[in-house]
C-alpha cells in the first residue's frame, strides 16, 4: 500500500504535510519516548558477560566440575591440612621411627591411654629435639599464666605430664608412665611446684593438646608423612602456578610483540623462538640447577632486600626452577598469542585504534592481549602441571628443593630407598602428585571447551 | 623439498652449536673448578688446569671443544674417572647402545600400541570400550615417569616378585619389561589420545562419506583412509616423544640402576666433570637434533599441503 501512495509522490517537491497524510501519521508520532515505551524496546534477556558464559558452559561439564573439586581438595589439603595436623614437616619425633599409617609410637599409646581425661600434657618423647643434649637446669612451661618447672630426673624418667584432670583437684600433677592403667586411671601422682619465673638455663617445652594418628605414617626419621607430604603438595602447587605466571607474562608480552610487529622483527623472533624449541631443555634445566646453586646463595647471604628473603626462604633449587622457566618454557605460549594476535591484528577495532593515535603498546595491551584471554587461561592452566612435572622430575633426581623441606618428587625419592619395607611411603606422594596433575589437566581441558567452544572436540 | 632439507640441517647446526654454547658458559659460570678438593693446594689445581687446558681464555676453549668434536675426539674425564677418555665412559660396556636401544623400543611401543589404541577408541566411539580407554589415557598422561616407574617396581618386583629388582646389566629379556613400560606409558597414552581425537576428526570429512557411501567396510574405511590422515598430527608429536624418551631415560636408568647414557650425565653434571658434560650434552642433543630433522621430514612427506619454508603452525 505505502509503495504505491510513495510512488504518487513527486521526487522533487515533497510536502512534509503531504507525507504525513500519506502514510497516516499523527502529530506525537515524533514525540520523545517515554520510560515505559523505552522499557518495552529493550531486550527481554539481560546480556551475559564473557564469564558469566564460560562459567555456564564450564559447570556444564561434569567432569571438570569434578576435576575442579577434585583440586579444591588437595588445595584444602595441602593449605590448610597443615594448620590441623599439629607437625611440622622438619619435626623429628623419638620413639617413632618407621611408624606404619595409623600406627601410634609407645608413648603416644601411653598418652592416648589418658589423653581423654585431660586437656594438654607434655610427653618426653614427643618433645622435637633431643632431651639428653642438656647439661644443666629444669625444664618450665607455662599454662594459663602460671609458670611450673620440674627436673631433669623426672623428665628421663619418661614422665607424663598431665594438666586439668577431671576428678583431681590440683591444677599441674605428673604422672609416672608406668603407673597408668590399662583404662587410663591412676592412683600415684606428684603436683607439679610452681614457680614466677624460670631458673637461668632452664629450657622451656612447649605443651601438646592432643596425639594426632600418623595417618600415613612416618619416616625413618620420625618425621610424619602425612604432614610432608602436605608440604609437599603444598611445595609443588605453588611452583606450578608461579612458573605458570612466569611463563605467561614473558610468552604474551613476547609473542604479542612479535605478531603485532610482523615483518623482520617478527621473523627475527619467531626464529629464536624455534632455536629454543629445539633445545632439549631438560639437558640445560639440569646444568642450570648446579650452575645457579653458588651464585644465588651468595646473592641470598649478601641482599638484605626483602625480595632476596623471600627468595631465601624457597631455597636455591626452586628459584632456580624458576629461572629455568624464565628462560626456555616460555616459548609455546609466545607461539600461541602470536598466533592469535596475527588474526586479531586485521580486525576493524585495531584500525581504528590505530587511526585515533593509539601507541602499539596500548593497542596490545588494551585491546588484542584482552581478546587473547582465552587462551591465555588455557595454556596457563596447562602449563601448571607441567610445571609440577619438570620440578618432580627434578627433585626426584636430588636436585630442586633441599631438605628438610620437601617437594612431592623428593618424598617419592626418598620413598626410594626403603621401597623394599615400605612401599605405603612412596604411593602417598606418588598418589597425590598424580591427582593434582589429573585433576589440572581435567579443568584446563574443560576450560578450552567453556572459553573457547571453536576448539571443542 | 632438498632446499628444505638443506635448511633444516642448517638449522639443526646452529641450534647444536647454540646448545654447546650454552652448556660451556653455563659450566664456566660455576665458581671453582673440577679439581677442587678437600686437599688440593692452589699449585695443584693450577698445574691440573694447565694440563687439561682450562687455564686458556674461555672462548679458545671452546673453540677447542668444538674443533675436538667435528674430528671425533671427545676429550679426557676430568674427574669421574679421571684421565679415561670420555669415548670410553660413553660408548664402553655397550652404555650407548643400552640406551639407544631402551629408547627406541619405547619408542616403538609407544607408537605401534598407541596408534590402534586410537584407532579402537575412535571405532567404537561412545561405547565402554572407548569410555575405558579415554580414562587409562587420561590417568596415563598424569603421572609422571618416575613414579610409574617406581609403582612398578614395588608392585612386581618387591611385591609380586615376578620381575627382576635390579637389572644392572639387562641382559635378559624379561628385564626389558618395567623399563619399557615405564618409559614408554606416557607417551602411548598422549598418541592414543591423539589418534583418537584426530581420526574422530578425520570420520566426518566428505572423502569418507564417499567412500562409505560406495560400499567400503568401516575396518578398510579406518584402516585405508582415515588414519592415513589422521597420522599427521602423531608425527608432529614424535619430537616431543623422542626428547621426552631421552628424559624419562635419566628417570629410569637411575631408578633400576641401568649403566646407560642419561645416569652419566646426571652424575656428570653432580660431580661437574666438564669434559663428560659437554660430551653428553652434545651426544644427546645431536641424537634430539637428528631424530627431529627425520620427523620433520617424514611430515613433509606424510603431507605435502605443509608450506615448504615455514614449520610454525
Amino acid at each position: 500500500m505505502s509503495d504505491m501512495n510513495l510512488s504518487k509522490l513527486s521526487p522533487f517537491r515533497v510536502d512534509a504535510d503531504e507525507l504525513i497524510e500519506k502514510f497516516g501519521l499523527k502529530e506525537d508520532d515524533f514525540e520523545k519516548a517515554n520510560e515505559t515505551e523505552k522499557e518495552s524496546m529493550v531486550e527481554m534477556h539481560k546480556s551475559v558477560s564473557f564469564w558469566a558464559d564460560a562459567w555456564r558452559r564450564f559447570r556444564a561439564n561434569t567432569v571438570s566440575m569434578v576435576a575442579l573439586g577434585v583440586f579444591i581438595l588437595t588445595l584444602i589439603f595441602a593449605f590448610i591440612g597443615p594448620m590441623i595436623v599439629p607437625y611440622t614437616y622438619s619435626d623429628q619425633f623419638r620413639n617413632a621411627q618407621k611408624l606404619g599409617p595409623m600406627e601410634y609410637s609407645e608413648d603416644e599409646q601411653a598418652i592416648l591411654n589418658v589423653a581423654g581425661l585431660c586437656d594438654a600434657f607434655y610427653a618426653t618423647s614427643l618433645n622435637p629435639g633431643s632431651l639428653t643434649a642438656l647439661s644443666k637446669g629444669d625444664y618450665y612451661f607455662t599454662y594459663k599464666g602460671t609458670t611450673y618447672a620440674f627436673n631433669l630426673e623426672h623428665a628421663m624418667e619418661k614422665k607424663v605430664i598431665l594438666l586439668n584432670v577431671e576428678g583431681y583437684d590440683d591444677a599441674v600433677i605428673v604422672v609416672k608412665e608406668s603407673d597408668i592403667e590399662e583404662d587410663g586411671t591412676f592412683e600415684e601422682y606428684e603436683v607439679l611446684e610452681t614457680t614466677s619465673e624460670a631458673s637461668e638455663g632452664a629450657t622451656e617445652i612447649e605443651l601438646k593438646t592432643s596425639i594426632f594418628p600418623h595417618v600415613f605414617g612416618t619416616d625413618s626419621q620420625g618425621r610424619d608423612i602425612m604432614v610432608r607430604t602436605m608440604f609437599g603438595a603444598r611445595v609443588s602447587i605453588i611452583i606450578g602456578i608461579v612458573a605458570a605466571l612466569i611463563v605467561l607474562v614473558i610468552g604474551s608480552i613476547y609473542g604479542s610483540i612479535s605478531g603485532f610487529a610482523g615483518g623482520k622483527v617478527d621473523f627475527v623472533m619467531m626464529r629464536i623462538v624455534e632455536l629454543i624449541y629445539s633445545i632439549p631443555e631438560i639437558l640445560i634445566v639440569l646444568l642450570l640447577q648446579v650452575v645457579l646453586k653458588d651464585p644465588l646463595q651468595a646473592w641470598f647471604d649478601s641482599s638484605k632486600s626483602s625480595f632476596a628473603q623471600a627468595m631465601s626462604d624457597l631455597g636455591t633449587g626452586i628459584v632456580s626452577i624458576f629461572i629455568t622457566f624464565a628462560l626456555l618454557y616460555w616459548v609455546t605460549m609466545a607461539r600461541i598469542v602470536r598466533g592469535q594476535v596475527l588474526q586479531l591484528k586485521k580486525q576493524e577495532y585495531v584500525t581504528a585504534a590505530t587511526a585515533l593515535g593509539a601507541s602499539s603498546s596500548r593497542i596490545i595491551r588494551k585491546h588484542l592481549l584482552p581478546n587473547c584471554v582465552g587462551q591465555l587461561v588455557i595454556t596457563t592452566c596447562l602449563q601448571i602441571p607441567s610445571a609440577i612435572f619438570t620440578e618432580s622430575f627434578l627433585s626426584f633426581l636430588g636436585m630442586g628443593v633441599s631438605a628438610p623441606m620437601a617437594s612431592l618428587g623428593s618424598l617419592c625419592s626418598d620413598a626410594l630407598e626403603t621401597i623394599s619395607l615400605y612401599p605405603y611411603r612412596l604411593v602417598f606422594p606418588a598418589v597425590v602428585l598424580s591427582i593434582i596433575v589429573l585433576s589440572l589437566n581435567l579443568v584446563g581441558d574443560g576450560l578450552r571447551d567453556a572459553l573457547d567452544p571453536r576448539l571443542k572436540k | 623439498m632438498l632446499w628444505y632439507i638443506i635448511k633444516r640441517i642448517g638449522a639443526s647446526i646452529v641450534t647444536l652449536f647454540l646448545i654447546l654454547g650454552i652448556t660451556f658458559f653455563l659450566m664456566n659460570m660455576v665458581p671453582g673448578s673440577p679439581f677442587l678438593t678437600e686437599k688440593s693446594t692452589p699449585e695443584q689445581i693450577a698445574l691440573a688446569n694447565a694440563k687439561y687446558g682450562l687455564d686458556k681464555p674461555l672462548l679458545v676453549q671452546f673453540k677447542n671443544y668444538v674443533v675436538n668434536y667435528l674430528q671425533g675426539d671427545l676429550g679426557v674425564s676430568l674427574k669421574m674417572q679421571e684421565g679415561t677418555p670420555v669415548k670410553d665412559i660413553l660408548f664402553g660396556q655397550g652404555k650407548f647402545q643400552l640406551s639407544i636401544k631402551l629408547g627406541l623400543i619405547s619408542l616403538l611401543v609407544a607408537v605401534i600400541i598407541g596408534i590402534p589404541l586410537g584407532c579402537i577408541a575412535a571405532y567404537n566411539r561412545g561405547k565402554w570400550l572407548d569410555g575405558f580407554l579415554r580414562v587409562m589415557t587420561t590417568v596415563g598422561v598424569a603421572i609422571p615417569t618416575f613414579v610409574l616407574a617406581t609403582l612398578l617396581l614395588a608392585l612386581f618386583a618387591v611385591k609380586l616378585q615376578w620381575l627382576p629388582t635390579l637389572s644392572g646389566s639387562l641382559t635378559s629379556p624379561k628385564e626389558y619389561i618395567m623399563p619399557i613400560i615405564s618409559l614408554s606409558f606416557y607417551y602411548m597414552c598422549y598418541i592414543a589420545k591423539l589418534t583418537r581425537t584426530s581420526m574422530l576428526d578425520a570420520i566426518n570429512q566428505d572423502y569418507i562419506r564417499t567412500a562409505r557411501a560406495k560400499g567400503v567396510t568401516t575396518r578398510t574405511l579406518i584402516i585405508k583412509h582415515a588414519l592415513r590422515n589422521s597420522l599427521i598430527p602423531v608425527i608432529t608429536y614424535l619430537g616431543p616423544v623422542i626428547a621426552g624418551i631421552i628424559t624419562g631415560s635419566f628417570v629410569i636408568e637411575s631408578t633400576f640402576s641401568i649403566p646407560g647414557l642419561g645416569k652419566y650425565f646426571v652424575q656428570s653434571v653432580l660431580s661437574r666433570d666438564y669434559t663428560v658434560i659437554m660430551a653428553t650434552t652434545f651426544v644427546l642433543s645431536s641424537l634430539v637434533i637428528i631424530m627431529n630433522l627425520f620427523v620433520d621430514i617424514a611430515y613433509k612427506i606424510v603431507d605435502p599441503r605443509i608450506t615448504l619454508s615455514s614449520q610454525e603452525d
